[in-house]
C-alpha cells in the first residue's frame, strides 16, 4: 500500500514538474524563432543563446525529475 | 525507387535491416509479452548511490572504499593526463590532428572568456572553465561506452537487503550449506518479514548463469530472464537451480557524473573559486560587502542576505543539474535497451552524445558567467 502511493507520488512529481519547464522551453524557442526570422545573420548566436537558456529551463523538469527518482529508488 | 530495389547490394542491406528491426521488436520487452523476447533481459536494479566494487583501505578518517563511479573518474583524469602529456611531446608550430582540436576548442573558450569577462580577467578564468568543461567531457562520453553499467560482479541477496536496511538478514542458501542447522531459519525468516518486510518486497532479484565460480556477470541480450521476489527466494530456501545464482549486478564502470559526491565536488571547487577570485579581484571588504552591506539602508541589508542565500542555491543547481542529466540519460540508456534492443537505443546514444556536451558547456559556462559577475563590484555595475 506506501509502496503504491510512493509510486503515484513519483508519476505526479515528475508530471507536474514537467509542465512549467515544458511552457518555459516552448516560449523560449517561439522567441528565439521569431528573433531569428528577424535577424538570420545572428543565427549563431541567438541559438548558442537559446541552448544555454533551454539548459537552465530544463534543470528545473530535472529537479523534479531527481525528486521522482529518490521517491522510487530510494 | 525501384531503381534501388533492383540492385541485388541495396535489396540485401534492406533485408538484413528489416531483419534487425524485426528481431530488436520481437525480441525486447515488446515481444515478451507474447511469448517471444528471446533477446530480453530483465531490467537492471537502477540504484542511486555509486556501488560498491571492492573494499578499499582503513585510513584515520574511516573506511574508504573503491566504487564504480571514483574508477570511472580515474580512467577520465588517466585519459586526460595521456592526450595532455601527448599533446605536449609533440608540440609543433605546424599542429596536428590531435594539437590542432585541442587548439580549435581552446581558441573558442579563450574568445569567449573574454567577451564575458575581459581581456585581463579572461586568462585568470580560463583554465578553471577550461579544466571543468574537458573533465565533465570526457566523464560524460566515457558513461556511454560499451561495458558501463553492463559488467559487473554479483551483489548476493545479502548484501542487497543490507543496502534496504533489512540488516538482520540472512541468505538462506548459504546457511544451509555452512551450518547445516535447519533450526535458525525460521527464526531468520520471522524477524526478517516483521521488521523489514516492506523494504524488501519491492525489491526483485535477478537470475544469473554462475560461470564455475567466476565473479563476473555480464548484461547481454538474453542473459537474464527470471526475476525472483525476496519471498519467493526464501520459499526455495535458496535453491533456485544449479549453475545458477540470485542477485544484482554492481557494474565495474558507471558514469562518473551519475554520483551526486562527483557532482558536488565540481561545484563547490568551481563555486570556491568563484568567491576567491572575488575575494583577490575586489579585495575582502570589496566583495564581502555585497553579501553584507549597511550602507543602503534596511532593504540593501536584505537583499545582500538573499544573494548570500542564492550563492548557496548556486552550489545545488549546478549539482542537480549535471547529476540529473547524467542519470536520467542512464537509465534511460537502460529503459530502452530493455524494450527494444540493438535499434532503440540508438537515437538515445546520439542523444546522450549531445547532452553529455551541452551539460558540459553549461557548466564551464556558467561557472564564467559567475565569476565575471563575482569580480564586479555592484558599484561598477550601475555604470556599465
Amino acid at each position: 500500500m506506501e509502496g503504491d502511493i510512493m509510486n503515484v507520488g513519483a508519476g505526479l512529481a515528475i508530471g507536474l514538474g514537467a509542465i512549467g519547464p515544458g511552457i518555459g522551453i516552448g516560449m523560449l524557442a517561439s522567441k528565439a524563432m521569431e528573433a531569428l526570422g528577424r535577424n538570420p545573420e545572428a543565427g549563431a548566436q541567438i541559438q548558442q543563446n537559446m541552448i544555454l537558456a533551454i539548459a537552465f529551463t530544463e534543470a528545473i523538469a530535472i529537479y523534479a525529475l531527481v525528486v521522482a527518482i529518490i521517491i522510487k529508488f530510494v | 525507387m525501384s531503381k534501388i530495389l533492383g540492385s541485388p547490394r541495396s535489396l540485401a542491406i534492406l533485408i538484413i535491416c528489416l531483419g534487425v528491426v524485426a528481431a530488436s521488436v520481437l525480441g525486447g520487452a515488446l515481444g515478451s509479452a507474447f511469448g517471444l523476447g528471446f533477446f530480453a533481459s530483465s531490467l537492471p536494479a537502477i540504484q542511486l548511490p555509486a556501488e560498491k566494487v571492492t573494499d578499499g583501505f582503513d585510513t584515520p578518517v574511516g573506511k574508504w572504499d573503491v566504487m564504480n563511479t571514483m574508477i570511472t573518474t580515474w580512467l577520465a583524469m588517466l585519459v586526460l593526463i595521456l592526450i595532455s602529456l601527448r599533446i605536449r611531446s609533440k608540440l609543433n608550430d605546424v599542429p596536428g590532428r590531435l594539437q590542432s582540436l585541442f587548439e580549435v576548442a581552446m581558441e573558442f573558450f579563450l574568445s569567449l572568456c573574454e567577451q564575458i569577462a575581459g581581456k585581463e580577467k579572461a586568462r585568470k578564468f580560463f583554465p578553471l572553465v577550461f579544466t571543468i568543461f574537458i573533465f565533465i567531457i570526457v566523464a560524460n562520453w566515457m558513461g556511454i561506452l560499451p561495458g558501463f553499467g553492463t559488467v559487473g560482479r554479483i551483489a548476493g541477496p545479502e548484501e542487497i537487503a543490507h543496502h534496504h536496511d533489512a540488516h538482520g538478514y540472512h541468505d538462506p542458501a548459504l546457511e544451509d550449506s555452512s551450518h547445516g542447522s535447519k533450526e535458525s531459519k525460521p527464526k531468520a525468516h520471522g524477524a526478517h518479514g516483521d521488521d523489514h518486510g516492506s523494504h524488501l518486497d519491492s525489491v526483485k532479484l535477478h537470475v544469473f548463469q554462475d560461470y564455475e565460480g567466476i565473479p563476473i556477470a555480464a548484461l547481454s541480450p538474453g542473459s537474464l530472464q527470471e526475476e525472483l521476489t525476496f519471498a519467493e527466494y526464501e520459499e526455495k530456501h535458496g535453491d533456485i537451480g544449479a549453475g545458477k545464482r540470485a542477485g544484482h549486478l554492481v557494474p565495474f564502470l558507471r558514469s562518473a557524473n551519475t554520483d551526486l559526491n562527483m557532482s558536488l565536488a565540481i561545484a563547490l571547487v568551481a563555486m570556491i573559486m568563484v568567491h576567491f577570485w572575488g575575494f583577490s579581484i575586489l579585495g575582502f571588504l570589496g566583495h564581502a560587502g555585497k553579501f553584507i552591506s549597511f550602507k543602503s539602508g534596511p532593504i540593501g541589508f536584505f537583499v545582500g542576505i538573499l544573494e548570500l542565500i542564492s550563492e548557496f542555491g548556486r552550489v545545488i543547481s549546478f549539482t542537480f543539474r549535471l547529476f540529473g542529466n547524467i542519470f536520467a540519460g542512464e537509465v534511460l540508456l537502460m529503459a530502452m535497451a530493455f524494450l527494444l534492443p540493438f535499434i532503440g537505443i540508438l537515437p538515445f546514444l546520439g542523444l546522450e552524445l549531445f547532452v553529455g556536451l551541452i551539460q558540459a558547456f553549461v557548466f564551464s559556462m556558467l561557472t564564467l558567467v559567475f565569476a565575471a559577475m563575482a569580480s564586479v563590484s555592484h558599484d561598477d555595475g550601475d555604470h556599465h
